[in-house]
Parts: structure tokens; C-alpha cells; sequence
């Protein structure tokens, strides 16, 4: 088990130090410039800002420089947000789109587990059928529909729910932004699961279980459920990748000061380092998904260990 | 394939029924601001400041489309051009060219697409070439695979032992073969980009205005949905139908073919 850990964070690094140099050399080819405003500044100030900045050094200096600060945890200064540290901005936006994703998450896997073991002991059937389709519906529906789509039904028409704020994480304020981003993953882990699950149920234990005289439903909880779950824990570092994207987009629907709407705004200003800090950190938080997703795997089925 | 006859049906009205609208996508009607749903002139109404949702709705419906094809025909050049080099090769080179792609695979595209809208502007052109560039994994992955099963096919080793070029080969016999499975995964494609797309222009780093496209137009919907929510349905509807039915017809042909 911890070998596998270590080759799986041997790939999973470089991988790391590709987006890092990738998104810092992008950077640095990109016409244009943080400083680039309405009005022509005068040479003097440019320079000055420049060198403020360390944008003056060779660029070999300026991403040593860059990857040193990331280490410790220091994005760098915001070049629009003046008087803040992409780390500040971090610290404000993350918690509150982890506790988004975080809530999303766990309503999909409640939602989508539910749907998948239901339909697969029913496989075959009507409503097998049924739940199936509505999962793959719900797999293609894009979150920046749905949101304003469930805000105008139950914000403005229906006047049940708050349309958008944080409301300093009131639960009514969190209901409908957590919803519209966890359908799409409860879809996908609906089918993943009823795939895993009918595949399972169709194998020689379980038809001995069932000679046995066991109840269903235990049959499932104890023999066909751990090994139908592999699917859906291959899919736990896509969903990350999913909930992130999707929480950028459900940020600025709702108006939740998020991450991912500082990410937005700094690719609108071309804010450098903080567009640059949050890809980073994005992609440091998919690659850990992934790598727990390849742990899940091992303790689900023990002959993929090794 | 039923989806598939609803998309066509989309594509003819957004080809078809533009030009023969009273008003144009881009018109200002001034003395129809916010017009409710059949109006004179404007059937579904207007936006809020005049212009035509019908007409704007089938011509976003264009630009999306237009730049979904051309983004995922460029997926499909350089997953094709890759897997089958590295299925074809074998040995070392398809371990490095694969092992590429795995690095890639759980990278953040759509962040990394949004970086390059941030860096080089927004330009329509950078928009599909950035969403073509990263979304050829799969089908990197899946030509590599059909490419080193047909490897071993009688047909192909009598044309190699008959002396045939590798790359006559690969034009007379291998790729007529992936066509089927390329087709199918093409049509998994087109919507991703579709979606991807939408997103960007969404967050106002894709299609610029004057020009339109179903993610802006979503955008201005729910911007004014509590006056107009046809302007918020009619686009939503029409992004949701397309990406339903390319989606179905998709994983069916893959099914089908996987059979």
C-alpha cells in the first residue's frame, strides 16, 4: 500500500511542476501587461512598478523565484486586488468554495448511490430504465443553466429561497447553489454505480449468497456493494476536477465569494499571480483527489493492490 | 436515431431561419424593448434593450456549434495523428507518447483554457484552438488502443510483408478501420466543447459581443430573468436539447460499435 502511494506521488508531482512551469512561461509570453491601463504610464513609474514587483529579474530568477514563495505558501502580491496577497485572497474565497464542493459532494454521492443501488436491483426493469435516462440528463446538464434555472423557480417565482449571497453561510443561502452543483455528479455516479453494482450482482458469490437464502438487501450491502464501488472511486478525482470548474460558475450566479469567483475576475483583469496561484492550487487539489481515488481503489478491491 | 434527427432539425433552423426574421440578430427595435412572446415582428419577444430573441437564439446557436465543430475537428486531428503513432510505434515511443497523455489526463483543462483566454485576450480563434488542444486525450487513448489491435491483423501484415510504406499502411488500411470508433467518439466530443464553450462565453471569456452564442446568451438571460424568462429558456433549452442528443447518439454508436 504505501509503495503504491509513492509511485503514485512520483507521477502525480511532475505532473505539478508541468502546470507550474506551463502556467509561468504562458504567463510571461502573454502580450500585454498588469500595468497596461487606460492611460499610458510614464517610463519612470513603470519601472519602478516592475521592479516593485520583481517582474525586472531574468525569468529563470523570477520562477525560482515564484516556486521558493509557493513553497512556503506565499502566492505573491494580487496585481489588481492592490492592497491584498493572493494568499489573503485564498484564505477569504477558499473555505467558502470547499464548504460548497465539500456539501455538493456529499449531496450527489447521497443522491446518486441511492438512485444507482436502487435501479441496479431493479436492473432490467421500468425503472431501471427510467432512473437511468434522468441520470444521463443530468450528467449533460451544465451547471450555469440549471443555477439561474433553479433560481428563478424557487428565488422568484416560488420566493422560497434567497437568490443569491452568502448570507454568512446561512443554510438557506447555501441550499440552491449546492443543489444545481451537485446534479451533474450525482447523475454520474448514479450510472457508475448501477454499472458497478449490476455487474457485481451478476457473479457466481452472489448467486451462492442467493442459493443461501440471504436477504437481498444484505446481499448487496455485504457482498456486491464494495467491489461495485470501484467505478464510482475511479470517478472521485473527475468529480473534483467537475465540482471545482462548476463551483467558479455557480459562484458568480449566486454572487458567493468564493475562489473561483476570484479566479474569474482575475482572468477578466489578467490579474497574474492570482489566476496563476489558483490553477496551481486547483490543480494541487485534483491531483490529491486522484491520488485518494487510487487509494480508495486498493482497499475496495484488493487485487488491484500492488 | 431519434437524437440525432432532433439535432439536424436544430442545425436546419439555426441555418435556415435567420435570414428570413423581420429583425436581425444585432437590430436594436426600439420601440420593442422587452417585448413579450409574440409580438409583431418579434415572435418570442425581445431582449432587454430590443433585439430579437428568436433570431438571437438561432444565431448563437450557429457560433456555438461553428465553434464546437471546429474545436473538436481539431481534437480529433491530433488524437487521431497521436494514437495512432503511438499504437503504430509500440515499444518506447508509445510508452512516452501514453505516458504524456496520463500526466495531462487529470490536469484542470477548463482552468487552464480560461488561462489562456486571460493571457492572449479573447479572441474567437485562440477560443477553439485552446479547447481543440486539450480535449484529444480520449481519443489519443482510444485510436492507440484500436490502432495496435488492427497491428496485428492479417491485413495489415500481408501489406506489410508485401512491402507496403507504413504510412500507405496506415491511409489504405488502418484508418478506414478507426473511422467508425473515431466518429463515435467525435460525437462525445463536440459536446464537451459545446459545454466548454458555453462556459467560457458565459463567464464573458469566450465569444465577445456583438457577436453571440448560446453561453452569452444563457448569461443575459439570467441576467434578466425576473422581466423576460424566455430569454433565459429559450437558449438554456436549445444549449440542454443539443448537448442531450449528440450525447445519446454518441454513447449508442460507441455501444453499438463496442458490441
Amino acid at each position: 500500500m504505501l509503495a503504491l502511494l509513492l509511485r503514485r506521488l512520483l507521477t502525480a508531482l511532475p505532473t505539478l511542476g508541468a502546470v507550474i512551469l506551463l502556467s509561468f512561461v504562458l504567463m510571461r509570453l502573454a502580450p500585454g501587461g498588469p500595468f497596461d491601463g487606460e492611460r499610458a504610464l510614464d517610463p519612470a513609474t513603470r519601472a519602478a512598478l516592475a521592479s516593485a514587483y520583481g517582474l525586472d529579474r531574468p525569468l529563470g530568477e523570477q520562477l525560482f523565484r515564484y516556486v521558493a514563495r509557493l513553497a512556503q505558501g506565499d502566492f505573491g502580491p494580487s496585481l489588481v486586488y492592490r492592497d491584498f496577497t493572493v494568499t489573503d485572497l485564498v484564505r477569504q474565497g477558499l473555505p467558502i468554495s470547499l464548504t460548497l464542493g465539500g456539501l455538493a459532494l456529499a449531496l450527489a454521492l447521497l443522491l446518486g448511490l441511492g438512485a444507482g443501488i436502487w435501479a441496479a436491483a431493479r436492473a432490467g426493469g421500468r425503472a431501471d430504465r427510467a432512473l437511468m435516462h434522468g441520470a444521463t440528463l443530468l450528467t449533460v446538464l451544465p451547471t450555469f443553466v440549471t443555477g439561474p434555472l433553479l433560481v428563478l423557480l424557487f428565488g422568484l417565482w416560488a420566493g422560497w429561497l434567497p437568490v443569491s449571497g452568502w448570507g454568512g453561510g446561512d443554510p438557506a443561502h447555501l441550499l440552491l447553489p449546492v443543489i444545481a452543483l451537485a446534479l451533474p455528479v450525482a447523475g454520474a455516479i448514479a450510472k457508475l454505480s448501477r454499472a458497478g453494482l449490476a455487474g457485481a450482482l451478476a457473479q457466481d458469490h452472489i448467486r451462492t449468497a442467493r442459493a443461501r437464502g440471504l436477504a437481498p438487501a444484505w446481499i448487496i450491502l455485504r457482498h456486491a456493494l464494495r467491489p461495485a464501488l470501484v467505478p464510482v472511486a475511479s470517478y472521485v478525482g473527475p468529480a473534483a476536477a467537475g465540482l471545482l470548474t462548476g463551483a467558479v460558475v455557480i459562484e458568480t450566479v449566486f454572487a458567493l465569494p468564493g475562489l473561483g469567483r476570484y479566479f474569474v475576475q482575475g482572468a477578466l483583469n489578467r490579474d497574474y499571480p492570482l489566476v496563476l496561484g489558483v490553477v496551481t492550487l486547483y490543480a494541487a487539489l485534483i491531483l490529491l483527489f486522484n491520488l485518494l481515488a487510487d487509494l480508495l481503489y486498493g482497499w475496495l478491491d484488493p487485487r488491484i493492490r500492488g | 436515431m431519434k437524437p440525432l434527427l432532433l439535432f439536424g432539425l436544430i442545425v436546419m433552423l439555426a441555418l435556415v431561419v435567420p435570414p428570413f426574421l423581420p429583425w436581425g440578430y444585432d437590430v436594436i427595435d426600439w420601440q420593442a424593448v422587452r417585448a413579450p412572446a409574440l409580438s409583431p415582428g418579434h415572435l418570442l419577444g425581445t431582449d432587454a434593450v430590443g433585439r430579437d430573441l428568436l433570431a438571437r437564439a438561432l444565431v448563437g446557436t450557429r457560433v456555438t456549434l461553428a465553434v464546437a465543430g471546429a474545436a473538436a475537428l481539431v481534437a480529433l486531428v491530433i488524437g487521431v495523428a497521436w494514437g495512432a503513432v503511438a499504437g503504430w510505434c509500440g515499444g518506447r515511443i508509445d510508452e512516452a507518447m501514453m505516458r504524456i497523455v496520463d500526466l495531462l489526463y487529470p490536469l484542470p483543462f477548463m482552468f487552464v483554457v480560461i488561462l489562456l483566454m486571460a493571457l492572449f485576450g479573447r479572441s474567437i480563434l485562440l477560443v477553439f484552438l485552446g479547447i481543440g488542444a486539450v480535449e484529444w486525450l480520449t481519443m489519443a487513448r482510444v485510436v492507440r488502443g484500436q490502432v495496435m489491435a488492427l497491428r496485428e491483423r492479417p491485413f495489415v501484415l500481408a501489406a506489410e510483408a508485401s512491402g507496403a510504406r507504413p504510412f500507405a499502411i496506415m491511409r489504405g488500411h488502418v484508418l478506414p478501420n478507426l473511422a467508425g470508433v473515431a466518429i463515435a467518439y467525435l460525437l462525445l466530443t463536440v459536446p464537451q466543447v459545446v459545454m466548454v464553450e458555453s462556459f467560457l462565453s458565459f463567464l464573458g471569456l469566450g465569444v465577445q459581443e456583438p457577436l453571440t452564442s448560446l453561453g452569452i446568451l444563457v448569461k443575459e438571460g439570467a441576467d434578466d430573468m425576473d422581466m423576460a424568462p424566455v430569454a433565459l429558456l429559450l437558449p438554456g433549452g436549445l444549449l440542454v436539447a443539443i448537448l442531450i442528443c449528440l450525447t445519446l447518439a454518441g454513447e449508442r454508436l460507441r455501444d453499438r460499435l463496442a458490441a
